[in-house]
């Protein structure tokens, strides 16, 4: 009796460790299985029928296609729909995006200022300001001014995302990547972070690896 | 002695299963200064899930080699195309993108 009732002990015991191991493997497969489910809903940014729209979570807005408007504003945009845009020969960067910054430097666009006509324009800052990087290899970053006042007002950025002083602000790339200081636009409104070797300019002295 | 016997068996069981979550990844950490600085953590590299999809030639030794702590990998080299960064890798639409720093470092210094 008694090594009866000890052998129903491991035979249960035995029966738990087995439901263990066999979830647990389940679960590395359902976590490779997962990945793939991601990997086949992939989209492919250099195929023009493909997403570029995405909403400031990162999810989908639009799906490039003008044959199926996202919203409601498509009409009122269909104008300026960025795919008529890139189709009208502006420049682009690597990515296929409207390249901005270019525009502006080869004088291809003039935006009015304002909607009332006689209000002042302030030119643009000439300002550039070394941000070093942390870390001993990657490049520093040089801040330019004068694009960004081309479009934007000192008020859009200071004193709310930056105080205006070199080198106060200790931002890291991490906190950028999560949307703040320079992420407060790169990757949204402005050109994405993938392209980092358009802010991370500067090589370190240092290093040359 | 069939309970020993059991207890064999499960552990038996137990040790691959185990063995098979951890091995495979490797831990790449020769920069640890700067990344303390910047504030992120070694690189737990999923050498099993790239096997699955390409040939070691694709790799080995082009772009790595084959030994542990063997390539000092850096961001820079990262970004100019080399290492993790290069063509068709994690700096094109094919992988995910350079700016998940989480996705390839543990969280933390
Ligand atoms: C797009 C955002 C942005 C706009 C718009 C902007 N700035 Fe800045 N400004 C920055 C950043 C980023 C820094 C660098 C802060 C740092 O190094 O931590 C900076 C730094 C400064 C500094 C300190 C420079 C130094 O060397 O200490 C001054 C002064 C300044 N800005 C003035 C202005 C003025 C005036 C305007 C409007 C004409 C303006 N900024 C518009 C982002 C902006
Ligand atoms: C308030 C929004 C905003 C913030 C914050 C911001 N940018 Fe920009 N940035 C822009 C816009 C808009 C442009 C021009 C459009 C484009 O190039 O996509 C631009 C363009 C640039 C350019 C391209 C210049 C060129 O000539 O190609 C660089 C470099 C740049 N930003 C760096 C930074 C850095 C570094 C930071 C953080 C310190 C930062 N930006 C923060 C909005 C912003
Ligand atoms: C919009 C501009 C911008 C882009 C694009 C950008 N970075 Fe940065 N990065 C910065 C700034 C600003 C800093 C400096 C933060 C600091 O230390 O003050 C920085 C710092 C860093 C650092 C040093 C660590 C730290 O937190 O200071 C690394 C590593 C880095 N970036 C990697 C990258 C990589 C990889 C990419 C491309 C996927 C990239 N960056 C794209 C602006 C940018
Ligand atoms: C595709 C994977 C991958 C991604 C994504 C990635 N890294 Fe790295 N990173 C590495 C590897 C591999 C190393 C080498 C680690 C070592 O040897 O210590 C490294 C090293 C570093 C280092 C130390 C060496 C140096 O260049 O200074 C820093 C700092 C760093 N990464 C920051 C970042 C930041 C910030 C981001 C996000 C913008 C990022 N990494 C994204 C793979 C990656
Ligand atoms: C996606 C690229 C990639 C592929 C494909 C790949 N490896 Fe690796 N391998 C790496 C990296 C990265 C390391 C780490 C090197 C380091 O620590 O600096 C590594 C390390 C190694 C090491 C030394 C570490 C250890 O575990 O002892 C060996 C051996 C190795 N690989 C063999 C192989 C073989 C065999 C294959 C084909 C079945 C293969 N690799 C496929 C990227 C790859």
């Amino acid at each position: 009796m008694k090594s009866f009732v000890r052998y129903t002990k491991t035979t249960l015991l035995f029966l738990l460790v087995l439901t263990v191991c066999i979830a647990v493997s389940g679960a590395f497969s359902d976590v490779e299985s997962a990945q793939k489910r991601k990997k086949s809903s992939k989209i492919d940014p250099t195929n023009p029928c493909s997403v570029i729209y995405l909403d400031t979570k990162g999810n989908l807005a639009g799906v490039g296609d003008p044959n199926k408007p996202a919203s409601l504003s498509y009409k009122k945009g269909r104008g300026w729909h960025p795919q008529a845009l890139s189709a009208n020969g502006l420049p682009k960067d690597r990515y296929g995006l409207i390249d901005w910054a270019r525009l502006v430097r080869e004088n291809l666009i003039k935006p009015r200022h304002a909607l009332k006509a006689g209000v002042d324009e302030m030119p643009p800052l000439q300002m550039d300001v070394l941000i070093v990087a942390k870390g001993d290899f990657v490049d520093d970053v040089i801040y330019p001014h004068e694009m960004h006042t081309y479009w934007l007002k000192c008020e859009v950025c200071h004193p709310g995302i930056f105080i205006p002083a070199a080198g106060q602000n200790n931002m890291t790339m991490i906190g950028i990547v999560e949307g703040k200081w320079c992420g407060r636009c790169h990757n949204k409104v402005a050109f994405p972070l993938t392209d980092c070797s358009r802010c991370h300019v500067s090589p370190k002295k240092t290093s040359k690896k | 002695m069939i309970k020993r016997i059991l207890i064999g068996t499960c552990m038996l069981l137990i040790v691959p299963v185990i063995a098979l979550s951890a091995v495979d990844s490797i831990k790449i950490e020769s920069h640890g200064t700067s990344r303390n600085k910047a504030g992120v953590g070694p690189v737990i590299f999923p050498h099993k899930l790239h096997k699955k999809s390409f040939k070691c030639a694709a790799c080995h030794p082009k772009i790595f080699k084959a030994k542990l702590g063997g390539n000092s990998i850096t961001m820079r080299q990262n970004m100019n195309k080399k290492f993790c960064g290069s063509p068709g890798c994690h700096n094109s639409p094919k992988a995910f993108p350079l700016f998940h720093c989480n996705k390839c470092h543990m969280k933390g210094k």
